[in-house]
């Protein structure tokens, strides 16, 4: 029971501008069931997909069944017995149960003709077998996706894993297959011995299904326990919490007048459904107003309908007091709005541009630039950007280095330099911090509260509560595109914004002003 | 972190020049087994494309040489065509059209110049200018707004426009603005002496177009390198929702890249009617532009890289035909070293991404390691 069957010892996975994996070390033991468990980009995909071969990390090393792995490739993790169940299926559609779970191992008869029979025989032997209940000759475009995850597991315990990883099995799955996919889990790991490594953001799951809980926080693995010792909540602060390592900032009330204004806006999501519902915001001069809420609960649509990224469904909303209805980006921007987007890399910086040419994008066009109106000054250009390159503390060999080939930390502070410098009365600010390192932190949230000092209306969007406590006047939470609760930063906990976060708790019928 | 500087790129051409040679030599070789003398075809090649048999020959007198001046003709050409491709990929969007609105500027010039015949060459060459231009930049404004408002895919647009224009010029210079002139079965009335350009070489197709075109290719490179609008369309192409984030007005950018690259075309074909032909002719490209298109493609859009590499191709081109005249080897051996320095190119980056991925892993793992020594120590 307690022998390690995978062993992660130091491994880090450093992606282009992003370290993905940071150091981390861990063991699974066989025959449990463990929950890997984070935010979204916390980074445990990213381990799995080392255990499963796809990424050959940058650091550290793999052990499986007591071998250590020197060349990663999926086909080398599925002869030592690792299977993973993508959240996407693999499946071809239009082949059948049995055709889809023999796919790639076919039995052949005379070495060279697909075996229908032998097929069927095995999936129904496999499927007695593990108690997984399919019909080998259903196709499977018509089956439900209870059904083809069951196939999907068939699949590779069909390929002889006995390690299997699941990642987010049950974001498609109703509540009664949740509950029957953890049966046959738990009888896999009771009678076959097998390792179960679960993928989740799903707290009440990971307490009901699992034995160890892992919680990995931006690339780290930051708490490994027993499930028995921990509850859903204490998984949830060290899931979103960073360690406070910095004081809270001192912070005087001082707001003015009404910088954005939202009424009843109302914005849909890339699907064409509603993501913001009828919302209402205010945001004054001087002060931060920090929205707490987790992914995926309409904040991004938010944000981009202010800054004019996404059209509004909607409702209106003002920007010092000039309604912003059908404007473009770059005429919002005109009347006083800079945007720090939450996606630095493909919205907010053009990576294969030079630090020059994204520090300058929206000035290239004044006096001070430009000789005759159009033909660049390139002396004064670069004496300009020289001058906030330094201030910034971007490190970088120099100007022309390609924003691309930049850390996360520069890059987000090249946006910011950037952003900051337009001296606007209103500032929207998503996600500012995430994936950067400590340092750069704290001199990001520096320059948030400088802004905040010289009267700059900001309106802040993070996933990591910590931030949004230690930067905001006033918080706001929101549950599926709705306000559940505004509150002064100081008179609330983060226990409390957890109920509110999660809609177990919502102020209807406040006005959130 | 793996710092990439963007200066010139010294690999890239390194790597072309290789290109070049290895394609030359596979010509070569090709010539060797089919029983030519690779030596005599290359230096029939040089001839044809200069008229020189000498490089004494080549100092003292290669601006009188009629093929020196068809290669010259061709080399603008290929440069025109070539920066009008660029121009539209700087802003991410593929003008494939080229062959079309440059047909539609050939006809449209040619029937100003008949409309408006007996006038002062002063007013007719403005005006068959700019017709051709606005019809050229007319049928690729099309496309643009289509793909932009409508996200249609302009690669398919223009292709299938090209074949609807050259059919199109056809019905015209067979139907109503046909020629009167009894022998010729198609084609515009040729134009009056005083309208055509000035051959600057005898006897060759080199024209006073060149410098007209030298302008326009000028002030294409300053417009793409030097200024704010070059820097507008290059972050456009570069990355669109960064541009459009920071307050561009993408659509806006490109289908005005796009309209100037088919404004461009339509002068191609302006310039071969009153330049070379003296009239519109069916066939008066022979897939000009895409000839341009794959030297644009070769060299990365980069306008420099264009006018040199527009050079090398109008040499063999043109070379071509002396080379199959006075050395026997068929011309069509153009086409294959033509095909072999794309196919090298295109394996080029292929390797170097290959190289430069490799070498960044490396990084990456040492960057890791020094990293975690630097925690156990900590």
């Amino acid at each position: 029971m307690q022998e390690p069957v995978v062993r992660f010892e130091h491994i880090s996975m450093q992606f282009p501008g992003v370290l993905a994996n940071d150091d981390v070390s861990l063991e699974v033991r066989k025959g449990e069931i463990f929950a890997l468990v984070g935010e979204n980009g916390a980074g445990k995909s990213t381990l799995m997909n080392v255990l499963y071969g796809i990424h050959t990390p940058t650091g550290g090393s793999l052990t499986i069944k007591g071998k250590k792995m020197q060349h990663f490739s999926p086909k080398n993790a599925i002869d030592l017995g690792v299977g993973m169940v993508h959240q996407h299926f693999m499946l071809v559609p239009s082949f059948t149960v049995a055709e889809n779970i023999v796919l790639s191992r076919e039995p052949r008869r005379g070495g060279l003709l697909y075996d229908r029979k032998a097929a069927r025989q095995k999936t129904e032997a496999l499927s007695r077998e593990y108690g997984l209940k399919v019909d080998p000759d259903a196709v499977v475009r018509e089956i439900g996706v209870g059904l083809q995850q069951r196939v999907e597991i068939l699949k590779t315990l069909y390929r002889g894993a006995d390690i299997l990883i699941l990642d987010e099995p049950t974001a498609v799955l109703t509540p009664q297959e949740t509950e029957e996919l953890f049966d046959i889990l738990r009888r896999m790991v009771r009678e076959k011995g097998m390792t179960v490594i679960l993928i989740t953001h799903k707290l009440g799951e990971v307490v009901s299904v699992s034995d160890r809980v892992g919680v990995m926080r931006q690339g780290r693995l930051v708490s490994l326990e027993e499930t028995k010792n921990v509850t859903e909540r204490s998984l949830a602060a060290k899931m979103v919490g960073r360690n406070v390592l910095h004081d809270p900032f001192l912070k005087e009330s001082q707001a003015g007048e009404v910088r954005i204004r939202a009424e009843k806006l109302s914005v849909l999501d890339n699907r064409g459904l509603p993501a913001v519902k009828e919302l209402s915001l205010e945001v004054r001069a001087g002060e931060v107003v920090g929205i707490a809420a987790v992914e995926g609960n309409g904040q991004s649509e938010l944000i981009e309908a202010i800054t004019g990224m996404r059209p509004m469904s909607g409702g209106n909303v003002e920007i010092c007091g000039t309604s912003i209805r059908g404007m473009s980006p770059g005429r919002i921007r005109r009347l006083g709005l800079a945007h720090v987007p939450e996606d630095r890399l493909s919205t907010g910086v053009n990576p294969q541009g030079t630090i020059s040419e994204n520090l300058i994008m929206g000035k290239h066009r004044s006096r001070e630039f430009t000789r005759l109106g159009f033909h660049v000054n390139k002396g004064a250009l670069e004496r300009y950007v020289g001058k906030i390159f330094s201030r910034f503390d971007v490190r970088a060999a120099g100007l022309d280095t390609t924003v691309g080939s930049l850390s996360g930390g520069n890059v987000q502070k090249v946006v910011i330099a950037r952003e900051f410098s337009f001296d606007t009365p209103v500032l929207v600010i998503s996600q500012p911090t995430r994936g950067v390192d400590i340092g750069a932190i704290e001199f990001i949230h520096q320059h948030i509260m400088d802004k905040r000092a010289q009267g700059c209306a900001i309106l802040l969007c993070s996933a990591d509560l910590d931030e949004v406590f230690r930067l905001s006047d006033r918080i706001v939470t929101m549950y599926e595109g709705r306000i559940t609760g505004s509150f002064p930063a100081e008179k609330i906990t983060k226990e409390e914004i957890g109920y509110y976060m999660t809609g177990a708790r919502s102020e209807e019928g406040t006005s959130h002003g | 972190m793996a710092e990439k500087k963007r200066r010139m790129d010294w690999g890239y051409l390194g790597s072309l020049a290789l290109s070049v040679c290895l394609a030359l030599l596979v010509g070569a070789v090709i010539m060797w087994a089919a029983g030519y003398n690779p030596g005599k075809a290359y230096g029939e090649l040089l001839r044809g494309a200069t008229g020189c048999s000498s490089v004494g020959e080549f100092f003292t007198s290669v601006f009188t040489k009629r093929q020196f001046g068809n290669t010259l003709e061709y080399t603008m050409v290929l440069c025109m065509t070539g920066l009008a491709c660029a121009l539209g990929a700087r802003v991410g969007i593929f003008n494939v059209g080229g062959e079309g609105q440059l047909y539609l500027g050939a006809i449209v010039s040619a029937y100003i110049g008949v409309l408006l015949s007996g006038c002062s060459a002063w007013l007719v060459i403005p005006a068959a200018a700019l017709g051709a231009m606005a019809v050229g930049g007319f049928y690729a404004w099309v496309p643009g707004v289509l793909k932009v408002k409508l996200k249609v895919n302009e690669v398919i647009t223009t292709i299938m426009l090209n074949s609807i224009a050259i059919y199109f010029c056809a019905y015209l210079s067979t139907g109503p603005w046909k020629t009167t002139q009894t022998n010729r079965v198609s084609g515009t009335e040729t134009l009056a002496a005083n309208l055509q350009f000035t051959r600057l070489i005898k006897g060759s197709s080199l024209t006073t177009a060149i410098l007209a075109a030298a302008v326009v290719a000028l002030l294409v490179w300053y417009v793409m390198s030097k200024t704010t609008t070059g820097y507008e369309m290059k972050m456009t192409g570069q990355n669109r929702r960064f541009a459009f984030f920071s307050g561009l007005k993408v659509d806006t950018i490109t289908i005005a890249a796009m309209t100037v690259s088919g404004a461009m075309c339509g002068l191609v074909g302006m310039f071969e009617v009153y330049g070379l032909k003296g009239s519109y002719q069916d066939g008066i490209s022979n897939e000009f532009y895409f000839d341009g298109l794959l030297v644009a493609m070769i060299m990365r859009y980069n306008p420099v890289g264009i006018i040199g590499m527009s050079i090398l191709f109008a040499v063999l081109r043109i070379g071509a035909s002396g080379m199959e005249l006075n050395a026997g080897v068929p011309g069509e051996l153009y086409r294959i070293i033509q095909s072999v320095i794309i196919f090298f190119m295109a394996a080029e980056s292929g390797i170097s991404a290959a190289v430069g991925a490799r070498r960044a892993r490396r990084k990456a793992s040492r960057e890791a390691k020094a990293r975690l020594e630097e925690c156990s120590r900590g």
